[in-house]
């Protein structure tokens, strides 16, 4: 048993078990009928990914959010950079971003609708906004940790500014990038599922709500596990590639928390 | 740091809120953005002003306050309770810790739905998913908070003849405060922006209602003001708690 345990993925996979044991007798002595066991609900789900609308919704949504997040990439490493390695640069943004902390992203989707329409714009906008934050956080706090005393060495070797950017504070900065895009992943699951709950037109968001109205529980709960299963898919890649991009800084074993 | 550059450094940060106020002014000045798709400023800061006054409004914020209060306070209750049962007891800890690392990044919003079938469309199920999106900050942070305290603390307790539980509240806790605050700070914002999307997407009264049904009947400038609204409660609320943090926290040898 010992050994068992050890084994990196076996102690999340017996707790996913336990988790739906606990699921399935709760749900067999509470008795609701909006609340169907385990067993009613994972059988519900070959059902669900093999029709092609639901399918189709749930693809789409998984695009709006790679590219929301690709855009808030590009959009703040850039910019977190530049706060890292310049005060004047931190003190301009600093209070501005301050305030837009606490606003939530995906409630601006009403307003959002009303410039851009209800097509992918503004669906992606959203997941924009609510990943750009977080990102720039993130960068910002590692492009200030570097050590000084690495620049001066790069100075002192005659490297340009610029050089010195890309060759030193990037990759200073990287493993804390990667928190940053770790936390932004999971957030733009949020933000996604978030506006499309609320604007209820399509994607993921839409295919919860819209069998909760048809009072088909066990789809919206076999909904609810394809999410939570598609956040857990993404961090588990997300780990991976971490491990390739930035393997030789110490492991990070933090776990991504955030919100809309 | 020096006064001057303090100085500079706060006209440095106004400005681009400035330059943003501005360019907002000049879109709706210059006709460039018609008033029914975003309205004046000044508008919106003079509704913002006049619902501050209307016992309606007041009433919905009271709602929305109602619900995040119940929900953050649930939560750290049973986030401080549970990270400090898994860090004192090894056996707890092994239990938990795969519980949470497959149900911290899940998002919590998935579950609004199976929250509103088995609690209703109440309160109850408003302050079930604010509990559920703040609890594992929380948590998380007791938990790393308790397990960094200095073995040497509790072991002097420990020989002092404090008992194990004893110590654990007296010593462990103590030591972890400012982990804990530092958690529940995080998730105090989480539950404002949480608590406001859940009234979005189903609920009769709240600050998020208020948006949606602006947004319904294509009242632009009341769209605003909930936003502005739930922006300015969770600065108000994160300024307070950073007041509660710096006075709890007093004499505890300055970090960060």
């Amino acid at each position: 048993m010992k050994n068992l345990t050890a084994i990196p993925g076996v102690p999340p996979l017996i707790a996913c078990f336990a988790l739906l044991l606990a699921w399935e007798i709760g749900a067999r002595l509470i008795g609701l009928e909006s609340l169907p066991t385990a067993w009613e609900t994972l059988r519900d789900l070959p059902t669900i990914l093999t029709d092609k609308q639901s399918l189709y919704d749930i693809l789409s949504s998984v695009r709006r959010m790679a590219v929301g997040f690709a855009l808030a990439f590009l959009f703040a490493v850039p910019i977190g950079l530049m706060m890292g390695r310049s005060k004047t640069v931190a003190a301009f943004f600093n209070p501005l971003f301050m305030m837009i902390y606490p606003v939530p992203k995906a409630a601006l989707m009403p307003i959002i609708m009303l410039w851009l329409g209800i097509g992918e714009a503004s669906k992606t906008l959203v997941i924009f906004l609510g990943v750009s934050l977080p990102l720039i956080y993130h960068t910002y706090q590692g492009a200030r940790a570097v050590g000084e005393k690495l620049l001066w060495s790069g100075a002192a070797m005659g490297m340009t500014a610029r050089e010195r950017l890309f060759r030193i504070v990037l990759p200073a900065a990287l493993p804390e990038i990667m928190v940053g895009c770790r936390t932004g992943l999971v957030l733009a699951l949020i933000t996604m599922v978030t506006s499309e709950m609320i604007v209820r037109q399509a994607g993921i968001g839409n295919l919860l709500f819209n069998s909760l109205d048809l009072a088909q529980y066990n789809t919206v709960y076999a909904t609810i596990v394809i999410v939570g299963a598609l956040g857990f898919v993404l961090d588990l890649v997300f780990e991976w590639l971490r491990g390739i991009v930035v393997g030789w800084a110490d492991p990070v074993h933090e776990i991504a928390v955030g919100s809309a | 740091m020096t006064v001057g550059r303090r100085i500079s450094e706060l006209v440095m940060g106004l400005i681009p809120i400035l330059l943003l106020l501005a360019l907002w002014q000049s879109l709706t000045s210059f006709n460039v953005a018609p008033p029914s798709l975003l309205p004046p400023p000044g508008a919106v800061f003079a509704r913002v002003f006049q619902l501050l006054g209307d016992p309606a409004f007041l009433g919905h914020a009271a709602t929305t306050l109602y619900r995040l209060f119940w929900g953050f306070g649930l939560a750290v209750i049973v986030g401080v309770a549970l990270g400090i049962a898994a860090a004192g007891s090894p056996v707890i800890g092994a239990l938990l810790r795969p519980v949470i690392r497959i149900l911290a990044p899940l998002p919590k919003i998935a579950l609004y739905p199976a929250f509103i079938l088995t609690l209703g469309f109440d309160h109850s199920s408003k302050i079930a998913l604010v509990f559920a999106d703040a609890l594992f900050p929380i948590l998380l942070a007791t938990y790393q908070g308790a397990i960094s305290v200095e073995p040497k603390l509790v072991w002097s307790a420990r020989a002092m003849g404090v008992s194990r539980l004893k110590t654990l509240f007296t010593v462990v806790l103590t030591a972890a405060l400012p982990s804990i605050l530092t958690g529940c700070r995080i998730s105090l914002v989480i539950s404002c922006i949480v608590v406001f999307l859940s009234e979005m997407i189903s609920s009769t009264e709240g600050l998020g209602h208020l948006l949606v049904r602006a947004a319904r009947n294509f009242q632009t400038v009341d769209m605003f003001v909930p936003i502005i609204a739930i922006s300015a409660l969770g600065l108000i609320l994160n300024a307070g708690f950073n007041a509660l943090r710096a006075w709890l926290l007093r004499g505890f040898p300055e970090e960060n």
